[in-house]
């Protein structure tokens, strides 16, 4: 044996040494149970290997196998970029969703596969795909736990619902929590948390709740903001315009206010009479009331699946009648899935084959609108899979222009329709500032001058908002033109 | 002094290898990919840049350790070289250390002028060195250490074939650290278990994968100078742990 012939020294070697290597292996030990806490912090929202690695490609599998998820996920935004700029959208969704799951901290990915998710997937008409708004939100929420510290995902998720869906409330709290993110150093707009697009849309988004003296305060923190930044750099050209902008903003607000809802300081140009115009008599009345739209809406079948809306409307140009086709329950299926978002909904962005869902909005031009929507082209989006279906019609002043606004209010304070096509909504999140006595709203109104308009540090809100809305119910035969269309079919407004 | 002759004489050696410098180039031209990808959005194509650059380091920065410490002792039994030595008064542990101090040397020479270029790219696209680039760069500095150890360990019973695999098969499953150390939580005893001994026992790779946080600036961890630390005393203690082992193991083989 080898080792017999080995000297003393050598034979004794491992009796000295091996102690020594065992309380080294024990620190290593003792150094890894100090590490692995910090560690997983780094790696928290990243997801295990043995769920992206099945979605990617040999030549971007070594790269997180050797700890490089970041450079993975990189390249394969390349990838999706090339997708974008072909058109290839189908494509892109699993490459989204591998990314986000390699590299939890890709901000833009999560941002634009959002985006992409909520806007391009669409019909033969560019009419997008409403079921897809689901997984859109869920993964921007996903970006929001995974990121904290970014507030562009808060941003995103606030536009969403402020531009898609008209949730203003989330969008309202959405933007808060982008303008609250916690600043750091790192941040562009150091020593601020949020760019300061983010305090103009929040305060468009209160006025789009008929939040006034709340939309007031955005502005005026806005303005204090880029005053600031003007000292600093007075010859900054973007804070110029943007604190121009603000001041401005403000002066038409209160302007608007006072024209819609005063007996003073009335602009001729917006409001020629002397009453609060939600309320100025209609011509030939000479009676202070709200002006009588008369919601009138007929549905027909053209042909299978193709359908035609006509109606009048007593309104100003430009107003415009939201068009909602859908399973009668989609409502409470979309509900459902919102509450329990299944693994299909987070893993593969699927949507509900069987649900229907159509939104187009229908433009007043001398009080009539028509429309033709053709669902027959698109039968992935449209499957006609259920037997009963809902056809709404909706004029939503909050969502509307600020012309029509001028003449009707914030809530609808100045519009009544005498086919009883009023539905007012009290839900806690729509109700707006109350600003007249007598048009339905409860508690106080607005003195005009405090700002924030609060009690207890909470918003005094008081003001439901008048929709008007005819809805049909119909079933499948009808929709495939085999059976007529008809006023009857017009049913009761539900309450929301 | 005689480690650092035979250290001195090893890098000479590495360097001349026409294999190194198919890796060192094959690094270089990735890092300088980076700039191709500018048409992404700026803060994109400022991560791709940052990711693609560190991720070019490293994996050069493997098979360059790999491919140069499998071959360190088995190459001087090979070719005899190792009776000139061993017949003069060098220890077998010197001549394990100078190997060790060479073969990371070399290692050294190249992870750092990848990183040197790197960083340039990085002032020449961002007008600035982040500080948190150059520590990337010391972290796969750092990886490399353990596992440069891990190869004269190795080598020291393995062939160069066997080492190749083993040595890579371990860095393999020491960046799944992730995976592994969820194991450690599994419900199942048995899978807990065998999860605990890989994690503890192994080298762990993954630990030294930091480009999370440097990539993006906004995922911050508490302490992260102690975090550096802590791996760094890791990495050289563990690799004391190995060379010490790979002595062991050298004074009883025929050579």
């Amino acid at each position: 044996m080898a080792t017999k012939r080995l000297p003393e020294d050598l034979r004794n070697r491992p009796k000295k040494v091996l102690p020594i290597i065992a309380v080294l292996y024990l620190l290593t030990m003792f150094l890894q149970a100090q590490i692995d806490p910090r560690a997983r912090e780094l790696r928290s929202g990243e997801q295990g290997l043995e769920s992206t690695s099945g979605g990617l490609g040999g030549e971007f599998l070594l790269l997180p196998l050797l700890g490089f998820r970041e450079a993975a996920a990189g390249l394969l935004w390349v990838r999706c970029d090339e997708f974008f700029h072909s058109g290839d959208y189908d494509a892109i969704l699993p490459l989204v969703r591998l990314i986000t799951w390699l590299d939890p901290h890709a901000d833009n990915v999560y941002i634009t596969g959002a985006w992409h998710l909520a806007y391009n997937f669409t019909d033969s008409n560019e009419r997008s795909d409403r079921r897809y708004i689901i997984p859109a939100q869920e993964l921007l929420r996903e970006g929001i736990r995974n990121n904290p510290r970014i507030p562009d995902i808060n941003f995103e998720y606030g536009w969403q619902n402020y531009d898609k869906t008209k949730d203003y409330e989330t969008a309202a709290s959405a933007f808060n929590a982008a303008i609250n993110t916690p600043v750091w150093k790192g941040s562009d707009d150091f020593p601020y948390g949020a760019p300061l697009k983010a305090h103009h849309i929040l305060a468009h988004t209160r006025a789009k709740q008929g939040r006034i003296p709340d939309a007031i305060a955005e502005w005026e923190r806005a303005l204090k903001r880029s005053s600031d930044q003007l000292a600093r750099d007075p010859r900054n050209f973007t804070f110029i315009s943007l604190n121009a902008a603000e001041k401005n903003n403000i002066r038409e607000i209160y302007q608007r206010y006072y024209d819609r809802y005063t007996t003073s300081n009335h602009d001729a140009s917006i409001n020629p009479t002397k009453y609060p115009f939600v309320i100025a008599p209609p011509p030939g009345s000479t009676e202070p009331k709200p002006w009588d739209v008369s919601l009138h809406v007929k549905f027909e079948t053209v042909r299978s699946k193709v359908f035609k809306v006509s109606g009048k409307m007593n309104i100003a140009d430009g107003a415009r009648v939201d068009i909602r086709l859908t399973n009668w329950d989609y409502d409470q299926r979309e509900a459902k899935r919102r509450d329990i978002v299944s693994k299909e909904v987070l893993e593969k962005f699927r949507v509900e084959d069987d649900l229907t869902i159509l939104m187009d909005t229908a433009s007043v031009r001398k009080n009539k609108f028509e429309k033709e929507l053709d669902m027959s082209k698109d039968p992935r989006m449209y499957s006609f899979a259920g037997d009963s279906y809902k056809a709404q019609f909706t004029f939503n002043i909050r969502a509307t222009s600020p012309h029509i606004q001028d003449r009707h209010g914030y809530s609808g304070e100045g519009l009544t329709d005498v086919k009883e096509n009023i539905v007012l909504d009290s839900r806690p999140e729509l109700l707006a500032t109350k600003m007249i006595e007598g048009q339905d709203g409860n508690g106080p109104v607005w003195d005009g001058k405090t700002v924030p308009w609060q009690v207890d540090g909470k918003g005094v809100y008081g003001q439901p908002v008048r929709l008007v809305r005819v809805t049909y119910k119909l079933n499948l035969k009808q929709l495939l033109g085999q059976q007529p269309i008809t006023a009857k079919d017009i049913v009761p407004n539900d309450v929301p | 002094m005689i480690p650092l002759a035979i250290a001195n004489q090893t890098v000479r050696e590495a360097m001349r290898r026409r294999v190194m410098w198919i890796f060192l180039i094959s690094g270089l031209f990735l890092i300088a990919m980076g700039p191709v990808f500018g048409f992404l959005s700026p803060k994109d194509s400022q991560t791709v840049l940052r990711s693609l650059g560190l991720a070019a380091i490293l994996l050069a920065g493997l098979f360059i350790t790999i491919v140069t410490c499998i071959y360190l002792i088995p190459v001087e039994i090979e070719r005899r070289t190792i009776y000139t030595v061993l017949s003069k008064p060098v220890q077998r542990y010197q001549f394990v250390l100078g190997k060790f101090l060479g073969g990371f040397a070399t290692v050294f020479i190249n992870i750092a002028a990848m990183g040197v270029v790197f960083l340039i790219l990085i002032w020449t696209q961002e007008h600035k060195i982040p500080s948190d680039m150059a520590m990337g760069v010391v972290m796969t500095f750092f990886q490399m250490l353990l596992l440069a150890a891990l190869s004269i360990f190795f080598s020291t019973f393995a062939t160069p074939v066997v080492n190749f695999f083993l040595s890579f098969g371990v860095f393999m499953v020491g960046n799944l650290s992730s995976v592994i150390d969820s194991l450690t939580t599994n419900p199942n005893a048995l899978v807990s278990s065998a999860g605990k001994i890989v994690h503890y026992l192994l080298p762990n790779f993954g630990n030294f994968n930091i480009q999370n946080s440097i990539i993006h600036p906004t995922v911050e961890i508490k302490n992260p100078q102690v975090f550096m630390m802590q791996n760094i005393v890791y990495a050289v203690v563990y690799s004391l742990v190995l060379l010490t082992l790979a002595v062991l193991i050298f004074d009883r083989r025929e050579v």
